[in-house]
């Protein structure tokens, strides 16, 4: 049994202490020339843990429980103006916002929850719903004073351990990994736990889970909640990284599709469908944009863009089930 | 074997041909001093390309021009290379830039266009002690934050403000008071809201009536509904805050359905002192009137540069000169400073009395970061051109108000 448990969670463990170990990888990939500098390296990785952790959100509702949300972006949005506005005009510590920020956006999530599961709304009526809120969210902090409305909110400048600002960029990827460890980890636990079952079962057809017992409001409920919370999270790392949020930061239509897109590439419903998707994306634009700045120079701007959405296509139009089910596929069935 | 001491032969003679040449020539080598890297900045892909081309086009040509005079002398006449890097109209992919820059190794960056690419990339500068200078954006958050690094030569958002309302007054009391009620038309985005706020503000305490505030998205698809109601208003005024694509929209709107108020008075237009605008929509675009940046006439570098713009098939946008003069500004504290070092070009900047720039500013002072001498200036479409009607030192035309006809 202990052993069973080991080996569900071992290549989640080897995954994370791979990413940790990445560091001491920095000198030699910044020696092959393929980054400008350690900071080039940490900063494309830290945004790549935070896209991933937004992605591993809408995972929960989208990838597990079949509920495709279009407008993460309320989530994520809300975390991100909770830890800009708590810290900005309340004076809470960094710290002490984060949780606050992380509870936020599950209440977010709950009260969308409730309004679009109650009214039955399934497929692609829950996404439009979804989008909707996101976009009246976006109206709202563009509008009222304490977002800073059009304005947005800047967080100072204050760097310390304290303020979670932290001088070695090192520092900040390892919280992110924390972050993405843990929710990497926590979905292991669900797919393995009755709850997580039941979601499944939600995904796969809900009339048939209700008719076996599974509430299923109650399920979706909570799977959306925990989605939004972690979603919220990777908003309050947004802020604590770029110390500037506005709306169209915030609860813009970019965030809701990173989130989405990320698990969609990288594997829908599984463990680490969000992480790799998110590398893949992320790490795909990032090396076209390099590869075809040392071709051309800067002389096409948007050119990499254009060799990106080819790729996406390409990877789309060849592995249907994410990264990982190419992976699997590839590995001999 | 023959082929291996022919290489060797070959190569010996290459190296000492090589060696004699830098012996024969030190002067050469002296004069060429390692390069000064310059960061420069800008959104050339996404919403904001067209703004981000031409702020580029800008910092080109002072780099040329710098580099063509010699360098900088004070280094040995180092010539400036430009780093560039595509903010993408969005604030992290900036930071992001300024990171790559710092590992470049540049001496100070230029750029960044709008206000929330200001605001983080000139914070991420300031981790790594780099001077930045803020080529337009606008939010006076820029330079409230207390940053050593971050110094913006042109005017904000408040200045601009305050400079528009004035103006406004002295043109209305000078044509007799026509103008009372106005129509307040702005994209609800971070320039338009606000400038909206204040100018509601402002104008109701001077005797003006504010009709209505209309907002809009950007970007927005059709203005006819926004047009319709200034029909039905019908006022003396209509006040625009709006980017290109929008405006356009608007006064071309306005022009079909023969709305016709005694002014449109703009300020910080995308469009009303563009002359893609005034070129592709001269009958939409005559006498409308705006607040916003520009170069001084006055000076004869300003008409040598806008040729050298024209003739690469370009228009004359505010954001050539502004980059032109913010560039400049950075490689005369290069120059003073004598150094490479950022701390020393940080140093040089505050101090800075630069004047040799192509805006209608004098002296440079700053404080805080902000330059106090940066001011905007109202210009005004006259039958294709775009002439300057205030400040009276240095118009090159006299206003058309009220619009009859």
């Amino acid at each position: 049994m202990s052993s069973g448990t080991f080996a569900a969670y071992r290549p989640i463990l080897i995954a994370i202490a791979a990413l940790a170990a990445l560091p001491l990888a920095v000198p030699m990939l910044v020696g092959a020339g393929l980054f400008a500098g350690p900071n080039t390296f940490y900063n494309l990785m830290i945004f790549i843990l935070i896209i991933t952790l937004a992605a591993q959100g809408w995972n929960i509702a989208g990838g597990y429980g079949g509920q495709f949300s279009f407008g993460h972006a309320a989530f994520f949005g809300t975390g991100a103006y909770a830890q800009a506005v708590l810290q900005t005009r309340y004076g809470v510590n960094a710290w002490a916002a984060l949780p606050v920020a992380m509870a936020l956006g599950g209440l977010v999530g709950a009260v969308i929850g409730l309004l679009a599961f109650r009214a039955r709304l399934r497929g692609s009526y829950f996404a439009l719903v979804t989008l909707a809120f996101a976009e009246v969210f976006r109206i709202l902090a563009n509008a009222t004073p304490i977002t800073g409305g059009a304005a947005g909110t800047l967080v100072p400048l204050r760097i310390g351990f304290g303020q979670m600002q932290f001088d070695a960029p090192a520092a900040f990827f390892y919280l992110a990994l924390a972050f993405v460890a843990v929710v990497l980890i926590l979905n292991r636990l669900l797919e393995r736990s009755r709850f997580g079952a039941w979601l499944v079962a939600v995904r796969e057809n809900e009339d048939a889970a209700r008719a076996l017992g599974v509430d299923t409001l109650t399920v979706k409920l909570k799977a959306i909640t925990l989605s939004a919370a972690i979603t919220a999270v990777a908003g309050a790392l947004y802020t604590q990284k770029f110390l500037y949020v506005d709306a169209n930061i915030a609860y813009g239509a970019w965030i809701s599709v990173e989130a989405l897109l990320a698990p969609i590439v990288g594997g829908i419903g599984t463990v680490f469908g969000p992480l790799i998707g998110a590398i893949a994306l992320i790490g795909l634009g990032e090396a076209a944009k390099t590869v075809i700045h040392a071709a051309f120079g800067s002389a096409v701007p948007g050119v990499d863009l254009v060799v990106y959405g080819l790729l996406l296509i390409v990877v789309i139009a060849f592995a249907p089930r994410g990264l990982i089910g190419l992976l699997r596929t590839g590995g001999g069935r | 074997m023959t082929a291996w001491n022919d290489t060797t032969r070959r190569s010996l003679l290459k190296t000492g041909a090589a060696g004699a040449a830098i012996l024969s020539a030190p002067g050469l080598l002296r004069a060429q001093a390692a390069p000064v890297k310059l960061g420069i900045l800008q959104p050339v892909t996404g919403a904001l390309a067209q703004d981000g081309e031409y702020g580029r086009l800008g910092a080109q040509l002072a780099i040329d021009e710098i580099n063509k005079a010699g360098g900088i002398k004070s280094l040995g006449g180092a010539m400036i290379e430009m780093v560039f890097g595509d903010a993408r109209s969005s604030p992290e992919a900036g930071s992001q830039e300024v990171e790559k820059m710092h590992a470049e190794g540049v001496s100070a960056i230029v750029g960044g266009f709008a206000s929330p690419i200001c605001l983080a990339a000139s914070q991420a500068a300031s981790r790594y002690d780099i001077a930045y200078a803020v080529d337009v954006g606008v939010s006076d958050q820029i330079v409230s934050r207390g940053l050593k690094n971050t110094f913006r030569f042109g005017p904000g958002f408040g200045a601009v403000t305050r400079a528009a309302i004035d103006n406004l007054v002295k043109l209305n009391d000078a044509a007799g008071k026509p103008a009372r009620t106005v129509v307040l038309v702005h994209e609800d985005g971070l320039f338009g809201s606000g400038l909206a706020k204040l100018m509601n503000d402002r104008l109701s305490a001077l005797g003006f009536q504010i009709l209505e505030t209309i907002p809009h998205p950007t970007p927005a698809r059709d203005m006819s509904n926004v047009a319709l109601r200034i029909r039905a208003l019908n006022p003396d005024l209509v006040i625009p805050s709006s980017y290109y694509g929008e405006f356009v929209l608007l006064a071309r709107t306005m022009q079909q359905q023969r709305i016709r108020p005694k002014g449109i008075y703009a300020v910080l237009n995308g469009a009303a002192s563009n002359f893609r605008f005034v070129r592709e929509f001269p009958d939409a675009a005559n006498n409308v009137m705006d607040c916003n940046h520009w170069a001084d006439p006055r000076k004869p570098k300003t008409a040598e540069l806008r040729r050298q713009v024209e003739a690469t098939g370009r228009f004359w946008l505010y954001n050539v000169p502004l980059n032109y003069s913010s560039v400049r500004l950075v490689a005369d504290a290069i120059e003073r400073s004598g150094s490479r070092d950022r701390i020393k070009i940080i140093e040089a900047m505050a101090t800075s009395t630069f004047a040799d720039h192509i805006m209608p500013y004098g002296p440079t002072k700053f404080e805080n970061g902000q330059n106090t001498a940066a001011a905007p200036v109202n210009t005004q479409v006259q039958n294709g051109d775009i002439k300057v009607i205030f400040p009276d030192t240095f118009a090159d035309a006299k206003p058309v108000f009220p619009v009859t006809g």
